[in-house]
């Protein structure tokens, strides 16, 4: 077995020799990464797709992937806060820390939403230049490929050229793909749903949806009974169908609500990778806006 | 031509319109580059300065800043004013890069004296680390928590109990902290985590175990860490430490530790439940004559279950040995409730019965709230 093995590994490691090493904070940015960067690049992601972004606990084999790399991308606006700081600065790796080339946030350009004019953490577990999960709105893909591919140029110039074309390519297909989706959506726009935490702001505005309220009473408290209550005498005000809620949250109260009202609790994807079928960043929006469209039929 | 009999205003709009429409996606940097140049050439074409006041940053340099309450109440069946409550400490945390090359972090402590109930500043960290030396090497100069072992370099507050262990307290009394330099070295393996990390310090922070007299006998540390990652849902840690520095015999205490830590949290539901188990064992050798040495040891062992995303069990058990008398045997078994509100606050209720080779068995009791405003903290792992 072992002469079979080692030939696979020597080749896979003349593959990626003379890759430019990506590493980014979570999937969604790993997907665009790949997709601009083509064959270029080698992209290794420290969140997975059905993790909490908020809270990745910083493993020091993170710091090994980051110590080598050429690009990091983050999503920014203080989304991993509280992990990729610390393992940035671990990570010994000069070429990669804030304001070098290697570093790219992702959140440069994009329209924020949810800017709150004070910062009181009493409002919960609020963010101070916005709301952080942009990249829910397929139309801020193209931005966050944009920065990528600027990114990949600072640091890789020679092949300007290829991720130029890649990035046209990948614009072109988010223009057709919007097509679909707006025309799929359209027939939902204006209906009221509830969401579990508040991450869905640009998905909520991109396709028209609207969101009367959370279970968390405010964002990263648990539900609370009163909260609960409030929800369920919405739900029945607006004949509300669903709730949306993400892979890392317990559905176990949405279930109480459900039980109470008959609303459907569907656990959308928030990130490339969270179901098995979501392999890019085209595949997240073909299943939630799948999953949602059957919902509220 | 047609476009003779557009109005200029409607002209302007267009314009105005065609850039607001062009801020959507951030240009290609070369693009960017270039069109600055022009602008500049522009301007110094006309050796006139800009006539409109440029938009000002709200941004500044002012480092991370946030302040940590620790409020405390404490009973103790020993004693006749065997309960206080009292603000334990209040840290004040000041993080930031300084450029570049290196970040600087500062944790000043106002601190209640057990003894007089005042309250003192000192710096209880403040050092430099770089960010750019080659070779995967990382330097760090000024007053921090030793590598000593696991427990050492987290501030107390982040800890699940609220006392620290019998054989912590012993060896280095509120921790081995102290003046000096680091060199750490990640180890270029892929397989699993490893680092190296030497220390030199000054002494001049006594600790029950090292005392700096009238000479230049420094305490050397150091450190090897290793983590491995079991599954994507489990890491194991084993670390051994070697600290060498003269005693208030003058003379040289030699310490020798293994820590072993093994982490367990599901990735997709990380906020929901978690158990760490962590141990250290501390071999101590305290040289107090030419001829004389007293060897101890002891230990902790930590189980720490988190019931629900808010709610976290921890039982610990201590053993030690009194480094300047052996035959002097402590144990104490604790356990500990926290609630955690939020990432920015928690409550901790600790319960602990302790004996010892000389006096009878003892229980003390601790309610510990811990709340945070300011700057988020990183996690540590």
């Amino acid at each position: 077995m072992a002469f079979l093995l080692a030939p696979l590994i020597g080749l896979c490691f003349i593959a990626n020799a003379g890759k430019i090493k990506v590493v980014t904070t979570t999937t969604d940015m790993k997907s665009i990464a790949e997709i601009i960067g083509g064959d270029r690049v080698s992209v290794t992601s420290i969140a997975t797709g059905y993790q909490n972004p908020h809270f990745v606990d910083p493993k020091p084999s993170y710091i090994i992937s980051l110590s080598n790399a050429d690009l990091f991308v983050t999503v920014g606006l203080d989304l991993e806060i509280g992990w990729s700081p610390q393992l940035l600065s671990s990570s010994r790796n000069v070429k990669i820390q804030k304001g070098a080339e290697g570093y790219v946030d992702a959140s440069t350009g994009i329209a924020l939403l949810q800017v709150p004019s004070a910062a009181n953490r009493a409002e919960g577990d609020i963010h101070i230049y916005g709301n952080p999960h942009y990249w829910l709105d397929p139309m801020n893909g193209k931005v966050i490929a944009r920065n990528i591919a600027n990114g990949l140029e600072r640091v890789d110039p020679s092949n300007k050229s290829t991720y130029e074309s890649n990035l046209q390519t990948f614009f072109k297909r988010i223009d057709e793909k919007m097509k679909d989706w707006s025309a799929k959506m359209s027939v939902f726009k204006g209906s009221k749903i509830i969401a579990y935490h508040n991450e869905w702001v640009y998905f909520e505005l991109r396709f028209g949806l609207n969101i009367v309220d959370f279970m968390e009473p405010k964002p990263g408290i648990p539900p609370s009974p009163s909260q609960l209550v409030k929800v369920i005498k919405e739900i029945q005000a607006n004949s509300i169908k669903v709730i949306i809620s993400s892979p890392y949250f317990t559905t176990s109260s949405s279930e109480v609500v459900a039980k109470q009202t008959g609303v459907k609790v569907l656990t959308l994807a928030t990130s490339v990778k969270a179901f098995d079928p979501i392999n890019n960043y085209f595949d997240l929006f073909d299943f939630n806006i799948k999953q949602l469209t059957a919902a509220l039929q | 031509m047609k476009f003779r009999h557009i109005h200029p205003f409607f002209i302007l709009v267009a314009i105005t319109l065609s850039k607001v429409a062009g801020a959507q996606v951030p240009t290609d940097s070369t693009a960017t580059d270039s069109l600055l140049l022009k602008q500049v050439e522009q301007q110094m074409a006309n050796n006139q300065p800009p006539t409109q006041q440029q938009p000002r940053s709200t941004l500044s340099f002012n480092p991370d800043i946030g302040v940590i309450g620790d409020f405390q109440a404490a009973y103790t069946s020993r004693g006749k004013r065997n309960f206080d409550a009292y603000l334990n400490e209040t840290e004040l945390s000041l993080q930031a890069t300084v450029d570049p090359y290196a970040r600087a972090d500062f944790f000043l402590s106002f601190a209640r004296d057990p003894e007089t109930g005042k309250y003192g500043v000192e710096v209880e960290e403040g050092y430099l680390t770089t960010l750019s030396l080659p070779a995967k090497l990382q330097l760090k100069v000024g007053k921090f928590r030793e590598a000593m072992g696991r427990l050492n370099t987290v501030h107390p507050h982040a800890l699940p109990f609220i006392d620290m262990p019998n054989a912590y307290t012993n060896y280095f009394g509120e921790g081995l902290n102290d003046e000096g330099a680091s060199l750490s070295w990640l180890v270029p393996t892929k397989k699993f985590y490893q680092e190296i990390v030497f220390q030199v310090t000054s002494g001049m922070e006594q600790s029950p175990s090292f005392y700096r007299g009238d000479n230049n006998k420094l305490i050397y540390l150091g450190h090897l860490r290793n983590v491995f990652t079991l599954t994507d849902n489990a890491t194991l840690e084993l670390g051994l430490t070697g600290v060498t520095g003269p005693n208030d015999s003058l003379r040289v205490t030699n310490i020798g530790a293994v820590d072993l830590t093994y982490k367990w949290k599901p990735v997709q539901m990380n906020t929901y439940r978690s158990l760490t188990w962590q141990s250290e064992i501390y071999f101590g050798n305290r040289n107090i004559a030419a001829d004389d040495a007293i060897s101890s040891l002891g230990l902790y062992s930590f189980l720490q279950y988190q019931l629900a995303k808010r709610w976290f069990l921890t039982g610990r058990y201590d053993y030690a040995q009194k480094p300047y008398d052996n035959k002097i045997v402590e144990q104490a078994y604790s356990i500990t409730t926290g609630w955690y509100a939020t990432e920015f606050s928690k409550i901790e209720l600790e319960g602990k019965t302790s004996d010892d080779t000389l006096t009878k068995r003892y229980y003390q009791a601790w309610l510990r709230w811990i709340f945070v405003i300011g700057a988020h903290g990183a996690h540590q792992y």
